[in-house]
C-alpha cells in the first residue's frame, strides 16, 4: 500500500508523538519513513534543539524496529519544502501535527494544516495529538458516512494502524435523521438505525476482515460532531480516524463543519486522513 | 503499551520528560500544543440563541405576520384597533416565549462543581527545580512531588512512593483511601495502583508523579465533557408541545385562509375579510396554553417537593411521569445504609448474632481480627468510620468488650485485591489479621479453625465455607470472612508486602452484615410493577446478596438475569441489549461508570428512563437519563448539578410518588387543554356568523386574547392541581406514540363542550341586538352602544359557560359529584378571580375602554346562566354514556 511514508517533525513534542503513528504504519506497511524538519527562519536555537533532538529520537526508535529510514533537516518554508520532498522522494503519505491555529482559527483558513490538505499531491494524515501517553491504541473508532471516496485507502489505513497495534476497531455510523412537520425528529431504534447502514461501507470492512481486525459496526445519531465525541469519550476510545471535510467554506459557514468541531473537541488523539492513492 | 504497564524510564521516554521535570520553554511550549490544564464546557449552543428560537417557531412566525398584519391594518385603515391588536399579539408572542424558555431550560453548573474539585497550586519540578505554579500550568510530562493533603492536578503515573494512600472517591466511589504503588501494572488504567487522577486527594504518605494528561483529556475531563455534552433529547412533553401548537398553528391559519377567499367570493370587502382572518387564527390559537402548563409545571414541582422531590427542570415534572424504567442504586436508596452484623460462620454452623452468647469462646477470634482489622472506632459516645466497619466494631464491643492491640503495619483494602490486612502487637506476639471476600482469602489459607483447633483446610472444609458463604448471600447478606496467622518478629516492616505475609493463614469464620431494606420500599416496588414500570437494581455488590434483597422488597419473582460487572466488560452492546430487554434483571459488582452504557442502550430502545447516582462518576448517566435523580443527602455536588430531581431522603419510594406525582400532572394537563380549547369555538364561531350571515362582529380580536390570557387563565391552572385519580399508578406509562392533544381531547372540546359554550355567545349575542331593536342586516358602528353591549354579552356568555366547563373538565368520565365538588378549593378560587376580572371588564370604564365592552343589565345574566347548568349537564350525561360503554 503506502511505499514511502513522511513524518513531518517539528519543535512541538505532539509532532513527535504524530511521527510515532507514521513510524508504526511504515512498519506495518514496510514502508520507507522520512522524518522532515523543516527549521522556519524565525526558529530560536532552543526550539531548533528540541526538535533535532525529537528528529533523532524517532530515527532511533525507527532503526531499533527494522525500518528504512532516512532523517532531513532543511530550513525554510515548511510547506515549499516538504512539497518539494514529496514530489521528488514520490511520497505516498505525509504525517502532520495540528497546531494550535489549527485549532483556533475556524475553517483552517490560511493554516499550514490546510495547505498540507488541499495542496500536497499525495495523501495526508493530520494528527491532533490531546493524549501524549495513549500513542498504542486499542480500540480504535472510525467514524464512517455513505458515499465516500477512496473507501480502499481509507479501509487499509485503518486496518494497517489496528493491526500493528493489535487494536479493535469500531464503525460508526451516524444517519441523518428522519423529521416531519407535526412529529419532530422521529426515533429510530438501533435494527432500524442498522438498516440505514450505506452499503459502500462494505468495502471498508474487506479490508479489515482481510486484516483480520477485530470490528464491530455501531450506529448513533443526534448531531454529528457531538456524537463522535460522546462515544469516543464514553468508550474510551485511544484514536479516532475520519477522513476530512469534503465541506466548501460557504457549506462550512452555513451548516457547520463537523471535521472541524471534532478537532477542537476530540477526547481522544485524532487522525484526519486525505486519502489521495489512486492504486493501492 | 500503556502508561500503567511501562517502568519508570519508559514512562519518562514516552512522555518526552525526565524525573527532573521539564525545561521552563519545554512547559510553555507544551502548554502552548495542549492547552490549559482546566475543565471546559463543551460548546454549546448559547442561552441567548435559545432565547431567540422562542421567537421564530412557527407559532410565533405566524403571530408575528398576523401583528405586521395588524400594523399595517391600523396604518391604511385606521380606527379599527388594529394597532392595540398588534401590540396584545406580540405580548403574547413575548409571553409564550419566556415561559418556553422558562420551562425548558435552567443553568448548568455540574461543570463548575467539578472545576471546584481541582487544585490551584501545585509544586512542580522546572529546569531542576521545584517551584510552585498554578495548578492550571501543569503540562504532560510535569513532574511533582506530593504530600499529604495535596490534591492531584492531572492524571499521573506514580514513579515513586512511600506508603503512598489517596482517596479516589471522586472517580470510582469507594471512600476508603487506596495505597499507590509506582510498579508497572499489566491492568485496566482505572483499576492501576500506579496511577493518580485529577481531582483526587493525597491521604496520606509521599510521592513522585509525572503528568501524562491534562485539562479535559484527564478522566475528570472525560467525565467532564460526557456530563456537559451529553443530553437527555427533548422531553415528551416538550415533544407533544410542539406538535400540538403547530397543529393548532397549521389549523388556524388554514381556516383563517380558507374563509378568507370565502368571503372575497360570497362579496365580503378586503378590510372585513382581513380583519376575519386575523380574527380567526388568534381565536383558534389558544394563546395562554403554554403559560398555563408552564405555571402548572411550576406548581407540580411544589407539590413534589413538599414529598421530597426537589424538581429542577420544569418539564421533568411530566417525564417523570411517562417513565417506563427506573435504574436504582442499592445500597442507601433501597436499603438503609445501615449495615448490622445479623449472621457468624462458625464450627460449621450458621449462628444467629443475637445468640452469641452461646458460643463466646468459639468465636472469639473470628470477633478478635473483626476488632483490630478494622478502622472503625468508638470515640465519645459514638461510632465512626466506614459503616461496614462500623458494623463489626458494635457487634465485637456489645459480645466482648474493648479489644486492645498495637498495629504496626496495614495494607488497606482495595478493590482489586478485595482485602485488607493489619499486623498487630498482642502481649509480645505478632498477628496477621486479614478480612475480605471468600474467594480471595480462602486460597490464602493452610487451616481452618474448628472448636478453637487448626484443622488442615482439605477440599471438604473448603466447600463447606463456600456453601456458607453462598447461604448468607443468599439471605441478602453482605458477607465478609475472616483470617489470621501469627508470625515471628518481623522485620523491615514498612516494606513489607500484602503476599509476604498474607500465606498460611487460618480461616476463622464468616460474618455476614445486613443492610436492611427501608421499610416503605416494597410498597413502593408493588406500585411499580402495577404501573407497568421496570426496576433494575444497579449495585456494587455480588449477584447472590442483591438478588436475595431483590427477592426480599419484590423486586423479582422469577428467575432474574443477573449481569456482573466482568461479564458486563465483555458483552457486545446486542448482547448487553437482548439482557436489558428481560422482565427481571439485575446488575452485580457493577461501577458507577458502567451506569450510563446501561441507560445508553434503554434509551435507544425507546424507553423513558430515570436514574439514580450519587457519586461525581454518576454525572453523565444521570444526565443522558431522561431523568437523573440524584442523591439529596449522600450525593455529591456534581451529581446534583447533573440531575433533573434530587431526592431530599435519598428513598426510592419518594422516586415512586413523583412519578404518581408526574402522571397526575399529564393528566391534569390534559384536563385544562380541553378547558382552554372548548373555549376556542365559541371564540371562533362569531367569526364565521361575521363572515357568512353578514352580522355585526359578535366578539372583538381583544376580547378572545382576554378570555384566553385573562379570565380562562386560574380556572385552567386550578384544574392543573387536581389531585391523583385513584387508578393513576394501575395503568401502564403512557404509550410514545400517545398524544397530549389526541382525538377524544379534540372532539369533546371542539365538538361537544365548544358547540354548547357558542350556542350560549351567539344567543347573548342576538338577545341584546334584538331587545336593542337591531334589524337584520345593519351594520354596527365598532362605537355604537348597543353594538358594545352585545359584544359584551357574547363575551360574557363565556365566561358563564367556562365556570360550569371547569368542573365539567375536572373528570373525563367520572361525574364531578362523584369526585366532590368541594375536592379541590382552587377551583372556587379560579372561578372567583375568573368572575373579579370579568367584573372589571365589564362594569369598570377603564376595563371598558380597553376591552370595547359596556355594562350590561341583569337580565342577560340571568338568560345566560341556564347555558352553564346545561352545559354541566349535558356532559353529565355523556360521561354515564361513556361509563356505561366502557363497562360494555
Amino acid at each position: 500500500m503506502y511505499k514511502r511514508i513522511l513524518a513531518a517533525v517539528n519543535e512541538f513534542t505532539n509532532s513527535e508523538i504524530a511521527a510515532r503513528y507514521a513510524t508504526a504504519l511504515a512498519k506495518s506497511s514496510q514502508a520507507k519513513l522520512s522524518l522532515v524538519f523543516v527549521a522556519e527562519d524565525k526558529l530560536n536555537r532552543d526550539a531548533f534543539r528540541h526538535a533535532e533532538n525529537a528528529l533523532e529520537r524517532l530515527f532511533m526508535d525507527a532503526q531499533e524496529q527494522d525500518i528504512e529510514v532516512e532523517s532531513i533537516t532543511e530550513k525554510g518554508s515548511p510547506f515549499e519544502k516538504i512539497s518539494d520532498i514529496v514530489r521528488k522522494g514520490r511520497i505516498d503519505i505525509v504525517f502532520t501535527a495540528t497546531r494550535r491555529e489549527d485549532i483556533e482559527k475556524r475553517y483552517f483558513t490560511k493554516t499550514l494544516a490546510r495547505e498540507f490538505m488541499l495542496k500536497l499531491p499525495c495523501s495526508v494524515a493530520m494528527a491532533r495529538i490531546v493524549r501524549m501517553a495513549r500513542t498504542h491504541p486499542k480500540n480504535i473508532l472510525v467514524p464512517l458516512r455513505g458515499q465516500m471516496t477512496h473507501l480502499e485507502e481509507r479501509g487499509c489505513f485503518a486496518a494497517r494502524l489496528a493491526e500493528v497495534f493489535n487494536a479493535s476497531v469500531t464503525l460508526f455510523h451516524l444517519s441523518n435523521p428522519i423529521t416531519s412537520f407535526f412529529h419532530g425528529e422521529i426515533h429510530l431504534k438501533p435494527a432500524q438505525r442498522d438498516k440505514r447502514i450505506p452499503r459502500d461501507i462494505e468495502q471498508f470492512t474487506e479490508c479489515l476482515y482481510r486484516y483480520q481486525i477485530r470490528h464491530e459496526k455501531k450506529t448513533g445519531y443526534g448531531a454529528v460532531s457531538r456524537s463522535i465525541t460522546i462515544e469516543a469519550a464514553h468508550k474510551r476510545n485511544d484514536l479516532i480516524i475520519m477522513g476530512a471535510s469534503e465541506r466548501t467554506l460557504l457549506r462550512s459557514i452555513v451548516s457547520g463543519n463537523p471535521v472541524e468541531e471534532v478537532l477542537r473537541e476530540t477526547p481522544s488523539n485524532l487522525i484526519i486522513l486525505k486519502p489521495r492513492l489512486e492504486h493501492l | 503499551m500503556k502508561i500503567q504497564s511501562l517502568s519508570e524510564a519508559e514512562v519518562l521516554r514516552t512522555l518526552v520528560t525526565s524525573d527532573k521535570g521539564l525545561s521552563h520553554e519545554d512547559a510553555q511550549r507544551r502548554l502552548n500544543e495542549y492547552g490549559l490544564n482546566e475543565i471546559k464546557d463543551v460548546r454549546k449552543k448559547p442561552l441567548y440563541l435559545k432565547l431567540v428560537s422562542q421567537f421564530i417557531h412557527f407559532l410565533a412566525i405566524l403571530l408575528w405576520i398576523a401583528a405586521a398584519l395588524s400594523f399595517l391594518s391600523d396604518y391604511l385603515h385606521p380606527g379599527e384597533s388594529m394597532f392595540t391588536l398588534g401590540f396584545a399579539i406580540i405580548a403574547v408572542i413575548f409571553i409564550n416565549a419566556v415561559f418556553t424558555f422558562i420551562q425548558e431550560n435552567r443553568a448548568e453548573k455540574a461543570v463548575e462543581a467539578l472545576k471546584k474539585m481541582l487544585p490551584f497550586y501545585v509544586k512542580v519540578f522546572r529546569d531542576g527545580n521545584e517551584k510552585e505554579i498554578h495548578a492550571r500550568e501543569v503540562v504532560p510530562g510535569d513532574v511533582f512531588l506530593l504530600n499529604e493533603g495535596d490534591k492531584i492536578p492531572a492524571d499521573s503515573r506514580l514513579i515513586d512512593a512511600s506508603e503512598l494512600k489517596v482517596n479516589n472517591a471522586p472517580l470510582t466511589g469507594e471512600s476508603e483511601p487506596v495505597l499507590r504503588d509506582p510498579r508497572a501494572f499489566d491492568g485496566e488504567l482505572i483499576e492501576s495502583a500506579n496511577i493518580l487522577f485529577a481531582g483526587t486527594t493525597v491521604i496520606s504518605g509521599s510521592g513522585k508523579a509525572v503528568a501524562f494528561a491534562t485539562g479535559m483529556t484527564t478522566e475528570f475531563g472525560r467525565i467532564a465533557h460526557l456530563t456537559s455534552a451529553v443530553e437527555a433529547g427533548r422531553s415528551p412533553l416538550q415533544k407533544e408541545i410542539t406538535r400540538a401548537t403547530r397543529l393548532v398553528a397549521t389549523i388556524a391559519s388554514a381556516v383563517g385562509l380558507t374563509f378568507f377567499v370565502l368571503g372575497f367570493l360570497i362579496g365580503r370587502n378586503f378590510w372585513d375579510n382581513f380583519i376575519f382572518a386575523i380574527g380567526i387564527t388568534v381565536a383558534l390559537i389558544p394563546e395562554g396554553m403554554l403559560p398555563t402548563m408552564t405555571l402548572s409545571l411550576a406548581m407540580g414541582s411544589q407539590r413534589m417537593a413538599k414529598r421530597k422531590a426537589l424538581i429542577k427542570t420544569l418539564t421533568s415534572v411530566e417525564t417523570l411521569g411517562a417513565v417506563t424504567v427506573i435504574c436504582t442504586d442499592k445500597t442507601g436508596t433501597l436499603t438503609q445504609n445501615k449495615m448490622a452484623v445479623t449472621k457468624l460462620w462458625v464450627n460449621d454452623k450458621i449462628v444467629d448474632v443475637k445468640d452469641l452468647y452461646l458460643y463466646k469462646d468459639k468465636i472469639y477470634e473470628l470477633l478478635r481480627i473483626a476488632s483490630h482489622c478494622n478502622n472503625a472506632r468508638f470515640m465519645d459516645g459514638q461510632y465512626k468510620g466506614e459503616p461496614t466497619e462500623v458494623a463489626l466494631l458494635k457487634a465485637v464491643r456489645e459480645a466482648l468488650g474493648d479489644l486492645k492491640s498495637e498495629r504496626i503495619k496495614e495494607i488497606p483494602f482495595d478493590s482489586e485485591r478485595k482485602r485488607m490486612t493489619t499486623v498487630n502487637l498482642i502481649e509480645g506476639k505478632v498477628f496477621v489479621f486479614t478480612k475480605g471476600a471468600t474467594e480471595g482469602l480462602l486460597p490464602l489459607c493452610s487451616h481452618l479453625l474448628m472448636n478453637g483447633e487448626k484443622a488442615p483446610a482439605d477440599e471438604d472444609l473448603r466447600k463447606n465455607v463456600i456453601d456458607a458463604s453462598h447461604a448468607m448471600m443468599d439471605m441478602g447478606l453482605r458477607v465478609l470472612s475472616f483470617a489470621f496467622r501469627e508470625i515471628e518478629s518481623i522485620n523491615n516492616i514498612s516494606m513489607v508486602k500484602g503476599a509476604d505475609i498474607e500465606n498460611n493463614m487460618v480461616f476463622a469464620g464468616l460474618i455476614g452484615l445486613e443492610d436492611p431494606p427501608r421499610p416503605e420500599v416494597p410498597e413502593a416496588i408493588k406500585k411499580c410493577t402495577e404501573a407497568g414500570i421496570k426496576v433494575i437494581m444497579i449495585t456494587g455488590d455480588g449477584s447472590r446478596t442483591a438478588g436475595s434483597i431483590a427477592r426480599e422488597i419484590g423486586l423479582i419473582k422469577g428467575a432474574p438475569v443477573v449481569v456482573e460487572g466482568h461479564g458486563f466488560n465483555q458483552m457486545s452492546d446486542t448482547e448487553l441489549r437482548a439482557k436489558l430487554l428481560e422482565k427481571e434483571v439485575i446488575f452485580a459488582r457493577m461501577t458507577p461508570k458502567d451506569k450510563m452504557r446501561i441507560v445508553s442502550i434503554l434509551k435507544d430502545e425507546g424507553e423513558i428512563v430515570a436514574v439514580t447516582g450519587d457519586g461525581v462518576n454518576d454525572a453523565p448517566a444521570l444526565k443522558k437519563a431522561d431523568i437523573g435523580i440524584a442523591m439529596g443527602m449522600s450525593g455529591a455536588d456534581v451529581a446534583k448539578e447533573a440531575s433533573d430531581m434530587i431526592l431530599l431522603d435519598d428513598n426510592f419510594a419518594t422516586i415512586v410518588n413523583a412519578v404518581e406525582e408526574g402522571r397526575t400532572v399529564y393528566e391534569n394537563i390534559r384536563k385544562f387543554i380541553t378547558y382552554i380549547f372548548a373555549s376556542n369555538i365559541p371564540e371562533a364561531v362569531p367569526y364565521l356568523a361575521y363572515i357568512l350571515f353578514k352580522i355585526p362582529l359578535p366578539l372583538t380580536i381583544i376580547q378572545i386574547l382576554a378570555v384566553d390570557l385573562g379570565t380562562d387563565m386560574l380556572p385552567a391552572l386550578a384544574l392543573g392541581a387536581e389531585k391523583p385519580t385513584p387508578g393513576v399508578m394501575k395503568k401502564p406509562p403512557r404509550k410514545l406514540g400517545e398524544k397530549l392533544l389526541d382525538m377524544p381531547v379534540i372532539t369533546r372540546a371542539y365538538l361537544f363542550l365548544g358547540p354548547i359554550e357558542a350556542i350560549a355567545c351567539m344567543f347573548g349575542f342576538f338577545w341584546v341586538l334584538n331587545n336593542g331593536g337591531w334589524i337584520w342586516g345593519v351594520m354596527l358602528h365598532p362605537n355604537d352602544m348597543l353594538y358594545l353591549q352585545a359584544t359584551t354579552a357574547c363575551f360574557t356568555a363565556i365566561i358563564i359557560t367556562q365556570t360550569a366547563n371547569v368542573f365539567a373538565c375536572r373528570s373525563s368520565k367520572e361525574s364531578v359529584f362523584s369526585i366532590g365538588i368541594f375536592s379541590n378549593r382552587l377551583i372556587f378560587y379560579g372561578i372567583m378571580a375568573e368572575l373579579l376580572l370579568q367584573m372589571f371588564i365589564v362594569y369598570h370604564p377603564f376595563g371598558n375602554r380597553i376591552f370595547g365592552t359596556a355594562p350590561l343589565g341583569p337580565d342577560v345574566w340571568l338568560i345566560l346562566i341556564p347555558f352553564s347548568i346545561l352545559l354541566l349537564a349535558a356532559e353529565e350525561l355523556r360521561k354515564v354514556y361513556v361509563r356505561k360503554h366502557e363497562v360494555k
